[in-house]
């Protein structure tokens, strides 16, 4: 008999085989939905025994199929992610559900639903801002995708199934935060390669599936006696990172990367989600409000006459500080796909804020290919040797 | 005679005092401030915000229009140089890049920099952005934080899918989010003004724009007649009256009406554009090549007409909006109609690029255009992102072909138009090929 393996074991396989798990689950009559960013509701597959899976691309495979409807002036992580879309290796999804994450996501949504026409398709035209009436549309939203969901798979949401849904992935969410706590100590007991493997693990599992691994992994790195050594602490900032290339770089440099504030990582779990009488509430609030991803314009104070500049970076920015604080961090790497003006235009506004705070920072621009992290390597050892 | 002062289009009469708008805009503006009126920066907010905003007495600027104003005077690569140095990443819109340049020159002069082309765009006590179509619409101002002490208010405008937009009960929570934001930003007027709002001249100031919106697309619907007897260029001359509503409405619509009957008149006497047999009839995507417009006479003399332009520079398909009462009310549903007007058409085609792509569908038929020229721009993103799908979806369902020339919004040099021009004398051969197909495929032109 083969001995399934575990903890970080399984982490690996699954990293550099994700579909594997899904696939099995499909074939034992399982539906399974790809979902783009931070945005869609997982709470709202899960309840209605759909499986969530993270669509990503891969940037060490050359993009050959999307320039026939996506522009190379566009975010080249979307163009990927598509690209492997209209090479079928997605199609053993049973649908896709797209949010507003950006323009270029948005118009995404629709191509996909054109060229690839999976049998469901929905998209959330998330807001752009936090007001009340933003909050009230997001609910609405909310209600529309369960309309699709329930024509979909037949079945009723019920606000029972709801509830256990929030309850199990706020569990996740309760896992990865302990998760990171073990990077706080110095040296850290897990690397940011290792993190960045876990989480694109979680992402490709049902969510109780993915607690119980989480639960493994923890034991196990709690068990480390001889892990990682002494290393200037970096915190990573910035766009997507779904692949570990970057990282396995900056940590070959000699630097442990403690922390991060990408959506593969804690932009995407750290938030729960408030268990409200009518649980849309709770999910409308943190899939809009909590979840900070530059996407969503937010002011200091809602309605102000005049801007304070620091007081809108400290109200946009100040989780960073304490994230810096709890996890010990001597520097900041922000970094970003080439063509996301989401983060681009943040760029010097976060520099700024971070400036404030005495925390170093670089900023790296890519485009999302293997090939190019290359250049970059020297201008991350500099920084390290800057402020070592 | 020059090769330039050859008429080789017919330029509407009508269309110079409504060209004449902008300057106007740019003087007043300057001139407002001085005599101590608020001015807001405005992105293009598709109506929503610009009625509001005038009748409460503050003056508009488009920053977005400042930045192709700055490009076509030679004033861009001072203030994206200034935008680079200040930590903007290069690849990012051109118009907001040039724009964080000219306000962190503005803030170290604590003037109008001394050269900024027509007169500069005075400080403002407001940043009105917008979720509209483009990210730069909204994290550009946030990014002005830097520089301004001004508030940023972002408008709302849902952009929802063509399905989505057909679930009960989605028009109804869509309007009625627009309406409450309106309002809220109504509230917040007030309060940054500290002066109330006049609902009576806010009410007449959007039938002004309703009808002068309506009056405009009645004269683009006359382009449809062969030969068509508006080319692009006066579409494009002629827009920022209802794109950039500024000055006296009943002036604009004034001039919008007798516009139209220059173009009737060209209609029923069948006048064309063009001076010579209209040979071709284009479709344009999107922003044209400002600096380089000479190249379309070009064309023109070869018996190209552009016929129809940017879906997203035209005016909504008129609705009748005159049974809602609340004003607010008739702004949200007249701007949601530009962005969905065609959302049924789409769906019962199959097409999910509702606005994105969809239009072009329309268009090519029923302007009966016989190519496109998509010009796509290395920092615009939203005037490029679609067109590898429109040219796809062109091509697939209308066997119309696409000629794309590539330039850029602020770096001119991008546009080729010697190389262009060669291209697109090959590409003729393209388009009679086309008409052929078109022909055996049972579709009418
Ligand atoms: S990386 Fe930026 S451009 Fe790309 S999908 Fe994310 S937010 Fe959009
Ligand atoms: S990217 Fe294009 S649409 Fe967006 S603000 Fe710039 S010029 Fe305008």
């Amino acid at each position: 008999m083969v001995m399934e393996s575990q903890g970080l074991a399984r982490v690996r396989e699954i990293y550099h085989d994700r579909s594997h798990r899904v696939k099995q689950l499909k074939a034992a009559g399982e539906k399974v939905i790809g979902y783009f960013c931070v945005y869609p509701v997982l709470e709202m597959l899960t309840a209605l025994n759909l499986v969530p899976y993270r669509v990503f691309g891969d940037m060490r495979e050359p993009i050959t199929k999307a320039d026939s409807c996506l522009p190379t002036v566009v975010c080249p992580f979307i163009r990927s992610a598509l690209d492997l879309g209209l090479k079928g290796k997605y199609d053993f999804l049973d649908g896709v559900v797209m949010a507003h994450v950006c323009e270029v996501g948005e118009k995404t949504a629709h191509i996909w639903n054109l060229y690839l026409n999976p049998p469901y398709f929905h998209f959330i035209d998330t807001p752009h801002t936090v007001h009340k009436a933003a909050q009230k549309q997001h609910k609405e939203l909310l209600k529309d995708f369960e309309k699709t969901l329930e024509l979909f798979t037949g079945k009723e949401l019920s606000p029972g199934r709801l509830r256990e849904a929030i309850e199990a992935h706020n569990q996740q969410r309760a896992l990865v935060r302990e998760l990171y706590n073990l990077r706080k100590p110095d040296p850290p007991l897990i690397s940011g390669t290792e993190t960045l493997q876990v989480m694109v693990a979680l992402m490709s599992l049902p969510v109780e599936e993915g607690n119980k691994l989480l639960r493994q992994v923890i034991n196990e790195v709690k068990g480390r006696k001889d892990g990682l050594q002494k290393k200037t602490r970096l915190l990573i900032w910035g766009s997507i990172i779904d692949d570990v290339a970057l990282i396995e770089m900056i940590e070959g440099l000699g630097a442990n990367l403690v922390m991060d504030d990408t959506c593969v990582g804690s932009r995407f779990y750290f938030p729960d989600v408030e268990l409200t009488d009518d649980p849309l509430d709770g999910l409308a609030y943190r899939y809009l409000v909590e979840l900070k991803c530059p996407r969503t314009f937010r002011e200091a104070v809602f309605g102000e006459t005049k801007k304070d500049y620091m007081a809108d970076l400290d109200s946009r920015f100040s989780y960073l500080k304490e994230y810096a604080r709890e996890w010990n961090v001597n520097g900041v790497i922000l970094q970003s796909v080439r063509y996301c003006d989401i983060h681009g235009y943040e760029v010097p506004q976060v520099k700024d804020y971070l400036d404030s705070i005495g925390l170093p920072s670089i900023y790296l621009e890519h485009d999302y290919s293997e090939a190019a992290l290359a250049p970059l390597r020297t201008r991350v050892q500099a920084f390290l040797e800057v402020i070592s | 005679m020059t090769n330039e002062k050859k008429r080789t289009i017919n330029r509407l009469k009508t269309m110079y005092p409504l060209r004449a708008l902008l300057d106007e805009m740019y003087k007043g503006n300057i001139e407002a401030s001085k005599a101590g009126k608020p001015t807001a920066w405005c992105m293009v907010t598709f109506w929503e915000g610009d009625v509001i905003l005038k009748a409460m007495d503050v003056e508009s600027v488009y920053p977005e229009n400042y930045g192709a104003v700055c490009a076509a005077f030679g004033a861009a690569p001072a203030y994206l140089d200034r935008s680079d140095a200040d930590g903007f990443p290069t690849h990012m819109c051109g118009y907001a890049r040039n724009c964080l340049g000219y306000t962190a020159r503005m803030m170290d002069l604590g003037e109008i920099p001394p050269g900024a082309p027509m007169g500069g765009m005075p400080k403002p006590i407001l940043l009105l952005s917008s979720g509209s179509l483009c990210d730069a619409h909204y994290k550009w101002f946030q990014a002005l934080g830097r520089y301004l002490d001004a508030p940023v208010w972002t408008m709302e405008l849902p952009l929802p899918g063509v399905k989505e937009s057909r679930i009960e009960g989605a028009y109804e929570h869509n309007i009625g989010f627009m309406v409450a934001e309106l309002r809220e930003f109504v509230t917040f007027l007030e309060r940054l003004l500290s002066k109330k709002m006049d609902w009576d001249k806010l009410d007449e100031l959007i039938d002004d724009m309703i009808e002068m919106n309506r009056v405009w697309y009645e004269i683009n619907e006359l382009r449809k007649a062969r030969p068509c007897p508006m080319h692009s260029r006066d579409f494009w001359s002629s827009m920022s009256g209802s794109l950039y509503p500024s000055g006296d409405l009943k002036v604009s619509v004034d001039l919008y009406r007798k516009m139209y009957d220059e173009v009737k008149y060209r209609v029923d006497n069948n006048i064309g554009a063009l001076p010579i047999e209209e040979k071709y009839r284009l479709l344009f995507l999107e922003l044209p090549p400002w600096h380089s417009l000479g190249f379309f006479n070009q064309l023109a003399e070869r018996g190209w007409n552009f016929v129809v332009e940017s879906w997203s520079y035209h005016p909504p398909q008129p609705i009748d909006l005159t049974k809602v009462s609340d004003p607010l009310e008739r702004i949200a549903r007249f701007t949601y109609q530009w962005l969905t007007g065609r959302f049924p058409d789409a769906f019962n085609a199959g097409e999910w690029g509702g606005y994105s792509a969809y239009p072009y569908l329309e268009y090519a038929q029923d302007y009966q255009c016989d190519g496109a020229l998509l010009h796509p721009l290395v920092t615009c993103r939203t005037a490029t992102n679609h067109l590898m799908l429109v040219q796809d979806r062109l091509m697939k369902k209308l066997k119309i072909p696409s000629l794309v020339v590539e330039g850029d919004i602020v770096d001119l040099k991008l546009f080729d138009p010697v190389d262009a021009l060669r291209k697109a004398e090959t590409f003729e051969e393209t388009m009679n090929h086309y008409k052929k197909v078109r022909r055996q495929e049972g579709l009418e032109w």
